[in-house]
């Protein structure tokens, strides 16, 4: 007698065979594809493999640093998170991970700023002002979600940038002149002056600006058909980029603007720790990062406490207290100051004094994005020792 | 360890069932002539790596369920050695239910209880087991919490799990489990150990001894399971989003529209989740050879507050019927005590998803509606059209998920304020951006919350059999992949019961 047959269902078979394998495939690609420490796409460290003890099991760091390790070396993590991406803009969503995706470039979401923290950096200024008898400028510039604000989601929440200023301009003391540089912002809109794939504005933003603030400051800006532009940095992906992964806007071009046969920099000497001596360069371009990702760190390098620039150019001596958009406003001084140095209120814990001799400055400038004004709480260290 | 997670995904779930599957349930080691050691190979391994898993969330609190799981072993085998002793049974349950009632007591109503006497009485007791865990922390440097008392995670789980075991076999409704690790496999079997369902002894009494996992059986868990990763992934994580914004706003400045857009999400989130592990858990039961009792129905379908509780976490009520609510003389005593009756019962069940208030007044609100709905109401609505009875209960179920999820009775009550426009405006323009960014996802949210797909899947199978057949591992696939692109990006992935 025939033994009956056991038929084989071959859907169920399919799918444990397809469950498991996934499973199993991405497991093990995960472990033995090369692993990066720095994810330079999304622009951050990854997770270290976690050392085992006893005390990282019993708080716990030991299992969520494994986790972290596993989600940030998974095999193909990049490919994963752009087709998260892919799926949710083609189901019509224009957000990802706080920022506004546009149709020709990608924008901060900026939710409404805090007052009561916003007038603490307001006071202080007021402070460092009236203890300096210098005179400080405060350049506050609008970014590309206010600059463009027009293009946004319908409702799509935003802070009001150009109400901030003139917020912050109306609350600063008379002491402080302050340099309003939306209207030319937003009266170039049409023109590159934002990049579309990162936070910062390009050098002709930067140019506009340094323009527009001369009569105040000072100085006679030397025009733009006087400048080489070099493309220097192709492809160009910024922050706003890492944080979406979003392939549909167009990537940027990063911009050196060359004067030939003007006064030249001498010297560029960079303070990336306190109690170290000066790094010393040659030239305010840094280029071996255009051939990174971060491009934009050609423009005097990451963010440090101080950078000093010197140039062959007579002028008086300028304290830049900025975040990073001054990086690419600053090379454009170079031809009305001797002598400019930049400081980074993240990186300066005491009086400001202590750390420099502000008395030695002819000007200082407060240069500033809005967005990062808005959250700032290191501004509010000037008031250090006044 | 969560279940939409990589690690588990990835690693601890196709690692520990590809050993269990070719594992017999059984070893015979042979120990010289006629002797042998059987070893329950696969009850000791659900024991090994449910202690792994549990102790990958709550690596010092583990403790607790071990200690726990040894009392409700012993008193079992107490129960069944004094099996003509009344009297010493009695005490064997009256431990056990003591011990588990006390566990929870401690680590999860003790800063509850003692906020409010010290709130009611003026005083300023320090909770003792806040004292207790700074002494430790002095010694050890554990680093356990020594502000709030932290709860183990799954504890209102497991201990209702463990008392299920001691009731009933006083009741001599179950036999004795001899077998430790089979009573402790039973107690850590991870799929159901941190978030439900509530399976009760009874349930599993007979695969603990003896199950059968085969392709059949592995395939059904694996399309459960998908189908609750998805509920949990694609569904509830995004429109969660949504709740975690609005409720993170000022209540006297939103407006009406914001508001209940915000606790819609929140209503659809919570049963995506809850419902979405309740799946996996079943899912991955059915993997390992168990058959766990279901704990959902579309419960946003019912046409009264009864109805829906019939039909929501079914396990939770189930237990509450059986081990409070009967003993206590059920419907059998008259009107007085069953309207007594059902207000212990309702407190109670309110009280076991949190220890606040809210919880307390969420629950009541669920047993006075139950009542009225008893004494009359009930009948009224069943002869209403069945489209007034469902939005009734459901609306009904949106109003108490405002007093589950705002933290406080006073924001709960500037949150309703708020939904009946106290904001100000019906709508502004954070509701329409909140509205048309996820109209999708809200709609997706309110098919999948009906028996649509369901029937859908049930008229393919019937007509249409092969084109059902290969659609299951097509889903599994898409489900896969899907989750894993959302969960290797997961900036927002909450787990949702570490109040329970």
């Amino acid at each position: 007698m025939l033994k009956k047959k056991k038929r084989l269902n071959l859907p169920n078979l399919i799918t444990c065979i397809a469950f498991f394998g996934i499973l199993i495939f991405m497991a093990v690609m995960t472990i033995v594809l090369p692993k990066q420490d720095f994810l330079e796409m999304e622009n951050k460290y990854a997770e270290k493999l976690p050392k085992f003890s006893a005390k990282a099991v019993f708080n716990r760091t030991y299992m969520n640093k494994t986790e972290n390790y596993i989600s940030d070396h998974f095999a193909g993590r990049i490919g994963w998170i752009k087709a998260r991406t892919v799926l949710e803009t083609s189901l019509g969503k224009r957000e990802r991970n706080g920022i506004y995706i546009l149709d020709d470039r990608l924008v901060e979401k900026i939710p409404e700023p805090d007052y009561s923290s916003v007038d603490k950096a307001i006071a202080a200024i007021n402070k460092f002002a009236e203890g300096n008898d210098i005179p400080v400028f405060t350049m506050i510039v609008p970014t590309s979600a206010e600059i463009y604000a027009d293009e946004l989601p319908e409702n799509a929440p935003s802070a009001d940038q150009k109400e901030f200023i003139n917020y912050v301009y109306r609350n600063l003391s008379r002491s402080v002149n302050t340099i309003d540089v939306y209207p030319v912002m937003f009266s170039n809109r049409d023109d590159y002056i934002y990049y579309r794939t990162d936070h910062h504005w390009t050098t002709k933003g930067a140019y506009l600006a340094y323009a527009a603030a001369g009569k105040k400051m000072g100085y006679d800006p030397v025009p733009l058909e006087l400048f080489d532009v070099e493309h220097a940095g192709i492809d160009f992906i910024g922050t706003f980029y890492s944080k979406t992964l979003y392939d549909g806007v167009e990537k940027d071009i990063m911009d050196i603007y060359h004067l030939n046969g003007e006064y030249q920099v001498t010297e560029v000497a960079v303070t990336s720790d306190f109690g170290k001596d000066p790094e010393i360069y040659e030239s305010m371009y840094f280029r071996e990062y255009l051939d990174k990702k971060d491009k934009y760190a050609a423009f005097l390098g990451t963010n440090v406490p101080i950078v000093e620039i010197k140039s062959e150019n007579s002028g008086g001596k300028l304290l830049i207290i900025k975040d990073s958009y001054a990086h690419c406003y600053a090379p454009f001084l170079t031809q009305h100051y001797s002598d400019i140095t930049l400081v980074d209120m993240r990186y300066i814990n005491m009086s400001l004094n202590k750390v420099i001799d502000v008395s030695g400055y002819d000007q200082i400038l407060i240069l500033y994005n809005a967005s990062s004004f808005m959250t700032d709480t290191d501004i509010r260290k000037l008031g250090y020792g006044q | 360890m969560v279940f939409s997670s990589l690690t588990f995904l990835y690693y601890f779930l196709p690692i520990v069932l590809i050993v269990y599957i070719f594992l017999p349930n059984r070893i015979a080691v042979p120990l010289g002539k006629e002797k042998s050691l059987v070893i329950p190979a696969r009850n000791l391994l659900i024991l090994l790596t449910g202690f792994f898993f549990y102790a990958w969330g709550e690596p010092f609190y583990v403790v607790i369920m071990l200690f726990s799981t040894l009392i409700d072993y012993t008193a079992g085998r107490m129960m069944d050695k004094f099996d003509d002793r009344p009297k010493i049974r009695t005490i064997c349950l009256i431990v056990s239910v003591c011990m588990n009632i006390g566990l929870l007591a401690v680590f999860k109503y003790s800063d509850f209880i003692f906020d409010t006497v010290n709130s009611v009485f003026g005083t300023d007791i320090t909770n003792p087991v806040i004292l207790a865990n700074r002494a430790i922390n002095d010694i050890y440097n554990f680093g356990l919490s020594e502000d709030k008392v932290a709860l183990p995670i799954g504890i209102s789980f497991y201990t209702f799990q463990s008392m299920s075991y001691t009731i009933d076999l006083y009741l001599r409704k179950i036999k004795v489990q001899k077998s430790f690790i089979g009573f402790t496999s039973y107690v850590t079997l991870f799929p159901q150990i941190v978030a439900g369902p509530i399976v009760r002894y009874e349930d599993v009494a007979a695969e603990i001894e003896d199950r059968k996992v085969n392709i059949g059986k592995i395939s059904e868990g694996i399309a459960k399971f998908s189908k609750g990763l998805a509920k949990k992934v694609l569904l509830a994580n995004n429109i969660g989003i949504i709740w975690t914004e609005v409720k993170a706003m000022d209540y006297s400045q939103i407006s009406a529209a914001t508001a209940w857009l915000g606790i819609l999400a929140f209503t659809f989130q919570i049963y995506f989740d809850f419902s979405g592990y309740s799946d996996m858990a079943v899912g991955l039961g059915k993997m390992l050879g168990f058959n766990f009792p279901k704990n959902f129905d579309h419960p946003y379908l019912s046409k009264s507050v009864s109805e829906f509780w019939r039909r929501w976490h079914i396990t939770l009520g189930t237990w509450f019927r059986e081990y409070v609510y009967i003993p206590l003389g059920g419907n059998r005593r008259g009107m007085a005590k069953t309207l007594r009756n059902l207000l212990i019962v309702w407190a109670l069940t309110g009280l076991w998803h949190g220890a606040s208030w809210n919880f307390v007044v969420w629950g009541l609100y669920y047993g006075i509606l139950i009542i009225i709905e008893r004494v009359g109401f009930g009948k009224i609505l069943e002869k209403l059209p069945s489209a007034v009875s469902m939005l009734y209960t459901f609306l009904i179920t949106v109003f108490g998920w405002v007093l589950f999820d705002t933290d406080s009775m006073g924001k709960a009550w500037q949150f309703f304020k708020a939904m009946f426009g106290a904001g100000g405006s019906f709508a502004d323009s954070t509701a329409k951006y909140i509205f048309s960014s996820n109209i999708l996802i809200f709609i997706i949210c309110i098919f999948a919350s009906t028996t649509i797909f369901g029937k859908l899947a049930a008229f393919l199978r019937k007509k249409k059999r092969l084109i059902y057949a290969y659609a299951v591992p097509a889903a599994v696939v898409c489900v896969m992949l899907l989750c894993t692109s959302y969960l290797v990006d997961s900036s927002y992935n909450p787990f949702l019961y570490f109040r329970f």
